[in-house]
């Protein structure tokens, strides 16, 4: 994603008056719930999960900072094991899982004070209005009853649920139950918040609007999110960082930024000149060059390409340098551009790459 | 700013007091019910047998020994009365309990609400504590809180008549033996209720549970199978109140094996529910 999150690694939370301008000018109140005070992250190393025999996760382990984090992999693959592994759902026997500096283990009731949890099945509780839901469950995240209450209106007003809030939550269309459970999830104000398949059943109107609170939430007001999900539309659309797992094992841990983590990048070229040098000089890069009716298709290898190899600040290959060459190319061999561009490599493409491997 | 300008804001707690997690499931849980205007008739009807037993203390206390040709130890004053009264609640006690408590736990392993309530910071004692305070509150509704409206009134129409055990001991042994029976029954009903999806799966375990038992051990007692009444799951416990009450059993059977059974229900009810309550469901 060519984008860059505005949040830190720490929390902001700001005064609950909205009108006390020198709270949301700046001089925010921190209230910090991790243990340790700095730790917001989340850690895990060498954790195995099987449900009876079965193993679901083997030998995962990453270290996640806050941020927009999509966790990708086929059906069956443990994305939702892991979250409820996050969450301290389930006993963890092989491994270790530290949220918000608690070890899940043994401290899984202190961290979920810190998270919130929008599961893909069910999850809201029948016969109880939006707002008595969204309080109760408030409530039991140990907020106060007239916080919880107020907190309630705020987050239903805030996913779009604020005339259907008295309404019984069984009568809410899928969309609604979706908002409903992910006003849930944010009542208390978490720190991170899993989200299992939020766009699940929805319509692509409703699925936007779901996505643009995920994206605001993650992007704007300092929350952690994790998006499980098979459609990778989604994570492109609010993540930062992926985790794919396969069939239980972390297959990969990706940057959503650009398509500079393989070093074989291809650029659609048009112009007009001296054709022949052009395609001459390219082949001395080692270019693959493949017509494609009035472009050339170039794949070139930046690996070999003299910059390519790291890209400032970053792990992967400097496209720059792809274009560079190309530019370089073109001009010692008379040949005028009228297009040269990155041919963009979907997150799909790459998804497919990985997990089909 | 009005809310629907603010968009999302953070959370800072205010200087309020937060309800412990059980106390938050019980008070939901205690007035769900009470919504329902069928359930309040209901709920009157279950104390028209105090109302009786009113009217016959009143007969006791100021026309002497009348009252006693209306029957037998229901109508007295004597702590075994009171145990005797709770005893003829029992249709009561199964009704409210089948209505009230057949759906907490079944409903919400159906609607996957077991995985909302462990995202929280609550463990399995907070759930299970605040569910069996609604089963337990019900209990008491139709067995207590009438002894203890039948003690202040017999107090107030004959304070000199009443006496100490009526006024002290017999409302603290009816406290101790409704709370003791009360949680062991509420965690019974639970674990049925862990174990289906649906609450009329569990309103007719309830139902066998209660009934049937009772009905059996009616049938295999005019058999002259006496012992066969330590099946009869109600009955165990009024038997075993008679410890309390310091009253002659209620069943052909010691009170203290009606003690043990009593007991053994219990912790099997217990085992149940911490293998049946969880917010995975694991299918091999």
């Amino acid at each position: 994603m060519r984008r860059h999150l505005k949040q830190s690694g720490v929390g902001i939370r700001y005064g609950a008056n909205p009108d006390d301008k020198s709270k949301m000018e700046g001089s925010a109140i921190k209230v910090n719930r991790s243990k340790n005070g700095e730790d917001f992250a989340i850690r895990v190393s060498n954790l195995n999960f099987a449900y009876l025999r079965d193993p679901v996760l083997r030998g995962v382990g990453f270290e996640l900072e806050k941020g927009a984090i999509g966790l990708l992999g086929p059906n069956g693959s443990g994305k939702t094991t892991l979250l409820r592994c996050l969450l301290g759902q389930v006993p963890l026997k092989s491994g270790q899982v530290k949220v918000l500096g608690y070890d899940m283990a043994g401290q899984a009731r202190l961290a979920r004070a810190g998270l919130g949890w929008m599961p893909e099945r069910g999850g809201i509780i029948p016969g109880m209005s939006g707002v008595g839901l969204v309080a109760y469950l408030g409530e039991l995240s140990g907020m106060p009853a007239r916080d919880a209450m107020q907190r309630a209106h705020e987050v239903l007003h805030y996913v779009g649920l604020a005339d259907e809030r008295y309404r019984k939550c069984d009568d809410y269309s899928q969309g609604m139950k979706q908002r409903l459970k992910l006003a849930q999830g944010l009542v208390h104000d978490p720190d991170w918040l899993f989200l299992d398949e939020p766009t699940s059943g929805l319509d692509p109107r409703g699925r936007i609007s779901i996505l643009e609170l995920i994206r605001d939430l993650a992007w704007n007001k300092g929350l952690g999110v994790i998006l499980s999900t098979h459609l990778l539309a989604d994570v492109e659309a609010v993540c930062q960082e992926i985790l794919v797992l396969k069939q239980g094992e972390l297959l990969a841990r990706e940057k959503i930024d650009a398509g500079s983590r393989e070093p074989r990048q291809v650029f659609e070229v048009e112009g007009f000149g001296d054709e022949e040098a052009f395609l001459q000089g390219l082949g001395a890069l080692g270019a693959e060059i493949v017509p494609d009716n009035r472009l050339f298709l170039v794949t070139l290898d930046l690996a070999r390409l003299e910059g390519g190899a790291s890209a400032p600040g970053t792990d992967g290959y400097d496209t720059a340098a792809g274009v560079n060459a190309i530019l370089a190319v073109a001009a010692a061999n008379d040949y005028a551009l009228r297009r040269l561009r990155r041919r963009p490599v979907s997150l799909a493409d790459e998804f497919y790459s990985m997990v089909e491997a | 700013m009005p809310v629907y300008d603010r968009g999302y804001t953070h959370w800072e707690p205010s200087a309020a007091r937060a309800w412990p997690a059980w106390w938050v499931i019980a008070r939901r849980g205690i007035a769900e019910p009470l919504k329902r205007r069928w359930l309040l008739m209901l709920l009157l009807l279950g104390w028209v047998p105090a109302i009786v037993k009113g009217g016959i203390i009143y007969f006791k206390l100021k026309a002497g020994d009348i009252a006693d040709l209306l029957g037998g130890g229901w109508t007295s004053i004597e702590p075994e009365g009171f145990l005797s009264f709770m005893e003829g609640q029992r249709f009561f006690v199964f009704v409210f309990l089948a209505i009230v408590g057949a759906g907490l736990v079944s409903t919400d392993r159906r609607d996957n609400g077991l995985s909302l309530y462990f995202s929280r910071p609550l463990g399995l004692t907070s759930y299970i504590g605040g569910k069996s305070l609604i089963v337990i509150f019900y209990y008491c509704l139709v067995t207590l809180f009438p002894v203890y409206a039948l003690c202040i009134f017999a107090y107030l129409i004959a304070p000199e008549a009443a006496g100490l055990d009526l006024l002290l001991l017999t409302p603290l042994r009816a406290t101790v033996y409704s709370l003791l029976a009360g949680g062991s029954i509420s965690l019974v009903l639970l674990a049925f209720s862990s174990m289906g999806k649906r609450s009329i799966f569990v309103m007719v375990w309830w139902t066998i549970m209660v009934s049937g038992t009772e009905t059996i051990g009616a049938i295999a007692e005019g058999l002259g199978r006496e012992s066969v009444q330590a099946i009869n799951f109600l009955g165990q416990y009024h038997n075993a109140g008679s410890l309390l009450f310091s009253s002659p059993p209620r069943l052909d059977v010691n009170p203290w094996l009606s003690l043990l059974i009593v007991l053994a229900w219990t912790a099997a009810a217990l085992l149940v529910l911490r293998n049946r309550i969880r917010p995975v469901e694991v299918v091999s």
